[in-house]
């Protein structure tokens, strides 16, 4: 099964909940087995939540997205220029 | 794309569409060149962009109150009266401010040089080439002891503050607020009766503690900040109080050592929380005063520097406020700054200060203008009345005639009714009932908010793990200190005849200043 490398880099605190490390890689499966689709930023983040994530799912989780005050960049680029989840 | 309201399952057009979170296309409003990098309020900007928006934004929020005196039609060179103090919390905001100032006015700046003399243009005098502040400060208040198990975080921040050469880190413990030795040190003056208050009274009568048949003579200034922090009735009311704490500590701190300007990194969105919570708790006549505020050192303090205000004043400039969390956070990441973070005070998600954060923060993602809005009309807010002087906790104005609406509140506490008696009730003759001598009493001397902090009570019960009438809770030593507090302790001893025994009673009670002096008039000198 083919993957795509990721670099994720948390800061301002958010390291503390994913074992206090700034910077991880992940691989991520090419195609969704559920959905059949590229994965999306949605599914990074349900990915980091069930198997990156130590503690207070609550305090990076919250209905489904990141919570807020949590900014996400793609690629140094505000996720929300690039779709945000989608 | 459909115009009907079909169903999404199986038209595929009718879902509506995402509301997008930004307007026009995805280039940089500003240059109009390159791709944007981030959405702010809407408006796309690139990195280089962004920048320099943030840059101006920052001096057009702090440049105009850095003079002692506003520029006449001529526009003259920034020059402040005194020196500079930076408020530095190890938040984000606290961060990023020390970056933008240091970079703004404290790095090398390189002078053009004349060619033709090979010296700075216009001379070294020239306020082109002078530093707008001659010292800076970095001062840090550490919570830690106000709640036990929580880590010292001053070294931390010690290493923080290190980088920026040229400016001074002054360390501070918010235990300080009762040291006889941080006191001195700020120049205030002595103080013979350390006073504590009956937190179960509403009216908060005063009480010396300063003999040493009192338990609270001999402790420590952390044990009396931790009685004090414990005595209070409400983690809302913790939390409204640490920040006071340290917002006083600040003020002084900047006095002493010579301060213009107390900077504050306070960003819009800190500013909305804060507007919002303390019109919550009562704050609503000082909500200017949450944006900007001139501070006048007491007269219990001596004034150890100058600092080229009248009477010493000092600006507290708040130049982050019309910078939002996320344009924050945006610039801390793409600067490289090393955020420490604040401290989560422990058991305060229910206060008021929490709730409010979590709604703003929430209401930003989602409407991120309205974030604006809140401080903008906050801004435009005037009290209706004027002010009945400073309050001796907050320093702050309090409203006039509190005590009046106080009295006439119907809501009250039944404990606090000494005077009032439900009439079905008989009259009781008190004539063989030997009066007591009233106590002083705090409370027409704080403001709303302050009273209300020290004596509301929560529908959950009490945070208060030990308050009792019997050992009073020591105060911070400029509510002590303060010549309101002595006027309140000052005593008048007025000798009547018990009427059965004969013998002398004595019946203490409070004088204002004009009969001390009517008192004494016949012994001064014109």
């Amino acid at each position: 099964m083919t993957t795509i490398s990721v670099k994720v880099e948390f800061s301002g605190g958010l390291e503390l909940l994913f074992s206090n490390q700034r910077a991880h890689t992940v691989e991520l499966p090419a195609i969704n087995a559920v959905t059949s689709k590229e994965p999306n930023l949605q599914y990074l983040i349900e990915f980091l939540r069930d198997n990156l994530l130590k503690e207070r799912v609550e305090l990076f989780v919250e209905n489904g997205t990141v919570r807020p005050g949590i900014l996400v960049l793609v690629n140094d680029t505000d996720w929300e220029l690039e779709g945000e989840g989608e | 794309m459909s115009t009907s309201c079909g169903n999404p399952e199986t038209e595929t057009g009718a879902l509506m569409l995402r509301r997008p979170k930004f307007d026009k296309s995805k280039q940089c409003v500003r240059c109009k060149e390159k791709t944007g990098n981030i959405v702010i309020r809407h408006a796309v900007y690139c990195k280089e962009c962004f920048s320099t928006l943030i840059s101006v934004k920052f001096r057009r929020a702090l440049d105009p109150t850095v003079n002692p005196l506003p520029d006449g039609p001529r526009r003259k060179g920034l020059k402040a009266g005194g020196d500079l103090l930076i408020g530095f919390s190890g938040g984000l905001g606290s961060t990023v401010l020390l970056d933008l100032m240091y970079r703004t006015y404290f790095s090398f700046h390189d002078a053009p040089i004349d060619l033709t003399t090979g010296k700075p243009r216009g001379g070294k005098d020239h306020p082109r080439n002078l530093l707008v502040w001659s010292r800076g400060s970095v001062c840090y208040v550490e919570p830690c002891n106000a709640f036990p198990g929580m880590k010292d975080r001053t070294e931390h921040i010690r290493a923080i503050v290190e980088q920026y050469e040229d400016l001074t880190f002054i360390p501070l413990r918010i235990e300080d607020a009762f040291s006889r030795d941080w006191w001195d040190s700020v120049g205030g003056k002595h103080i013979s009766d350390n006073l504590g208050i009956d937190l179960t009274n509403e009216d908060l009568l005063l009480s010396s503690i300063s003999n040493e048949g009192n338990e609270g003579y001999s402790k420590s200034p952390v044990q009396q900040l931790q009685k004090y922090i414990f005595s209070l009735p409400t983690q809302t009311a913790i939390l409204s109080t640490v920040q006071t704490l340290t917002r006083i500590l600040l003020l002084h701190t900047a006095s002493a050592i010579g301060s213009s300007h107390l900077l504050l990194g306070t960003s819009l969105t800190s500013l909305s929380i804060s507007l919002i919570s303390s019109i919550s708790q009562g704050g609503g006549f000082v909500v200017r005063e949450e944006g900007k505020e001139e501070w006048v050192p007491p007269r219990s303090v001596t004034q150890m520097k100058t600092n080229g205000h009248e009477n010493g004043n000092i600006r507290v400039v708040r130049p982050l406020q019309d910078i939002g969390m996320k344009e924050c956070a945006m610039w801390a990441w793409w600067h490289g700054l090393n955020v420490v973070g604040r401290e989560k005070f422990p058991g305060g998600k229910q206060s008021i200060g929490q709730l409010t954060k979590d709604f703003i923060v929430g209401l930003e993602r989602d409407y991120p203008s309205t974030v604006s809005t809140i401080a903008r009309t906050c801004s435009k807010l005037a009290p209706k009345h004027g002010t009945d002087g400073i309050c001796l906790f907050c320093q702050r104005p309090a409203q006039y005639g509190l005590q009046d609406w106080r009295a006439q509140t119907a809501i009250r506490s039944f404990k606090s009714i000494t005077s009032y008696r439900p009439p079905h009730f008989p009259e009781r003759d008190t004539t063989d009932v030997p009066t007591s001598p009233s106590p002083p009493s705090l409370t027409p001397f704080l403001c709303y908010h302050c009273h209300t902090t020290l004596t509301s009570r929560s529908s959950r019960g009490t945070t208060a793990v030990s308050v009792s009438k019997d050992d009073p809770t020591p105060m911070p030593l400029w509510v002590t200190s303060s010549s309101a507090a002595s006027t309140v302790s000052s005593t008048v001893r007025v000798a009547t005849q018990d009427p059965y025994s004969g013998e002398e009673i004595w019946n203490r009670k409070k004088m204002d200043v004009e009969q001390m002096k009517a008192t004494v008039a016949e012994f001064l000198f014109e």
